[in-house]
């Protein structure tokens, strides 16, 4: 359980690893392609179903609203104070208005980190970190490289175990987390300095457990999961061939026809994303208070 | 009398839905000395984190010292209730001991005096006068245990929370231990140990509490628990090997539980001089 992978059975789980860096390539490269908001929501929503065919819905959402806090930022402040906006749209709290084209900006911006972010999600939870590594080692990158690559991901959530325990020790010798401002980021010393002691020790140490198992031996190695592109990987990335082209054309012969980014859109979306945004805090309200009456119930 | 740490009905549930402890009731008092015993992952640590506020119960409540946890600060609470982390690694980090030992006294905002009089009592106990000036991680790792245990004491906290005090620890740093807990109780404090190391327990011979998939399983003094073999069973728990060869010799009482060799040795002589003959089993 160190890494962010989780195992499913699914199709998109079965793909080769080197399919799925494809894809996330093809999705980094439309949300570039896909200059418009509206089309780029569209592409979110045609994504969707890939994350529903991987069985990672709930994982997937607990993760958005990380990035979703991005969004909301993105399009509430450039939608305001961008100042390419001229043409308003509409006004909150007397003076504070919203323009298009700071607006468009904004949702393109968003939808962007929203996109891109659902295609990362989907390949780090789908794919195992070894397959990765035996995949890039397939595609001539060098095995140390590959394994660097590997460790990274899997020393994060070594990190973050290790970030609460240091928490917990020094909460354990009276350090007081909630505090002013000021307070909070002189007590970043008593809990980064031990953990980067830990971590260039497991780091250390790791070297050591590598070299005990030939890791610096010349020469071809061989992997315990073998990763091969069948059938299905060729559908895959037929489909995304396609769907590049779609794209292409889209983009080139149809932006000037197609309208799409309306005052409307534009307004849903930022409100859509308020109303979500609203919610996970309503949600998080809810668990305190929760967990305060809990205690007086007992009492 | 009134228990310092009243546990009552406490159910912890973690965030991804795992149940780490249940419907658990435990009352410590004044100068005990508790044992928690069980598998790895039956809930030992979960619940003593719950002692200075680290976690909150998800249902039930639990006073320490009169305080309700759920409403108090974790820094409150653990002037109240020491805990020394399994790996000194994870709390040590200033450049030498004595300012590792100030450390927690300047957390509490205390006066020079106050911080002095304290640090110079746990530089005592735990006899560091040759070490203040060293950086505790080019301790070997017995001494780094002792400064992270010290550094706690310094606070003076009522309750000393020690996990897993003797693992990764020779036998000399073991016998240390031993001895430092047997301080720590006659200083007035109450000790809680999570442990697996059961001639620990056997030498201390205090109260026991067995863990068993989140549930308390056992209750009771060190000689009870151990000569209960369906909880020692069921825990998976094995008691210290001179309790085992004891029951297993003929001429000891078996109805009696033997935790250390001393006591072993005691009863030989006393049988010797009663004149009862020592005869092998066949």
């Amino acid at each position: 359980m160190n890494s962010l992978y989780l195992p499913k059975e699914s199709f998109i789980h079965n793909l080769d690893p080197r399919t799925k860096m494809i894809f996330v390539a093809f999705v980094v490269l439309s949300s570039f392609i896909l200059n418009d908001p509206a089309l780029q929501l569209l592409f979110l929503v045609f994504l969707f179903p890939l994350v529903v065919a991987a069985k990672l819905v709930k994982p997937y959402l607990i993760s958005m609203q990380f990035l979703l806090l991005f969004a909301v930022l993105i399009m509430t402040v450039h939608g305001i104070y961008n100042p390419i906006g001229v043409t308003p749209v509409f006004e909150i709290f007397g003076g504070l208005t919203f323009k298009y084209e700071s607006m468009v900006y904004a949702s393109v911006m968003s939808f962007r980190i929203l996109v891109i972010g659902t295609a990362a999600v989907l390949f780090v939870m789908s794919t195992h970190p070894s397959d990765m590594a035996s995949a890039l080692v397939k595609w001539k990158v060098p095995h140390s490289f590959a394994f660097i690559l590997l460790s990274t991901f899997q020393i994060i959530p070594i990190i973050a175990r290790e970030a609460k325990i240091v928490m917990e020790a020094q909460q354990a010798r009276c350090l007081d987390v909630k505090g002013n401002l000021i307070q909070r980021v002189k007590n970043l010393i008593p809990i980064f300095a031990p953990l980067f002691i830990i971590t260039f020790m497991k780091v250390h140490q790791l070297s050591y457990v590598l070299e005990c198992r030939a890791f610096s031996r010349e020469g071809a190695k061989t992997s315990l999961r073998d990763t091969r592109i069948g059938y299905k990987d060729y559908a895959f990335l037929i489909g995304i061939l396609l769907f590049l082209a779609i794209e292409i054309y889209l983009q080139l012969y149809l932006s000037g026809f197609l309208n799409l980014t309306t005052d409307a859109l534009l307004t849903y979306s930022l409100i859509g994303t308020w109303v979500v945004f609203g919610f996970m805090i309503l949600k998080f309200i809810f668990k305190r208070v929760q967990s305060l009456v809990g205690g007086v119930a007992d009492a | 009398m009134e228990p310092y740490i009243s546990v009552r009905d406490v159910t912890h549930v973690y965030s991804n839905g795992v149940t780490a402890i249940k419907d658990i009731d435990l009352d410590i008092y004044d100068n005990e000395a508790v044992a928690i015993l069980g598998s790895n992952g039956s809930g030992k640590t979960t619940l003593v984190k719950h002692f200075n506020g680290l976690l909150k119960p998800t249902k039930g409540k639990i006073t320490v010292g009169g305080l309700n946890t759920r409403k108090e600060r974790i820094s409150k609470l653990s002037s109240l209730v020491g805990y020394v982390f399994q790996n000194p690694n994870h709390q040590t980090f200033l450049p030498n001991v004595i300012q590792e030992l100030e450390y927690g006294c300047k957390n509490l905002r205390m006066s020079e005096e106050e911080i002095e009089e304290r640090v110079n009592k746990a530089v005592e106990l735990f006899e560091l006068e040759n070490y203040l000036n060293e950086n505790p991680f080019d301790l070997n790792s017995s001494q780094r245990k002792e400064v992270a245990m010290a550094s706690i004491m310094a606070i003076s906290p009522r309750v000393i929370v020690l996990d897993e005090p003797t693992t990764g620890q020779d036998h000399k740093g073991c016998q240390r231990i031993l001895h430092l807990v047997r301080m720590f109780q006659k200083h007035g404090h109450i000790v809680v140990l999570i442990t697996h190391d059961m001639h620990l327990i056997g030498e201390l011979n205090c109260r026991t509490v067995v863990m068993h998939q989140s549930e308390k399983v056992a209750d009771g003094h060190a000689e009870d628990v151990f000569a209960d073999k369906r909880i020692m069973d069921l825990a998976g728990l094995q008691p210290p090997q001179i309790t085992s060869l004891a029951h297993s010799l003929p001429f000891l009482n078996s109805n009696k539980t033997y935790l250390t060799i001393d006591s072993v040795l005691q009863s030989m002589k006393v049988n010797t001089e009663e004149g009862v003959k020592i005869v092998t089993r066949t």
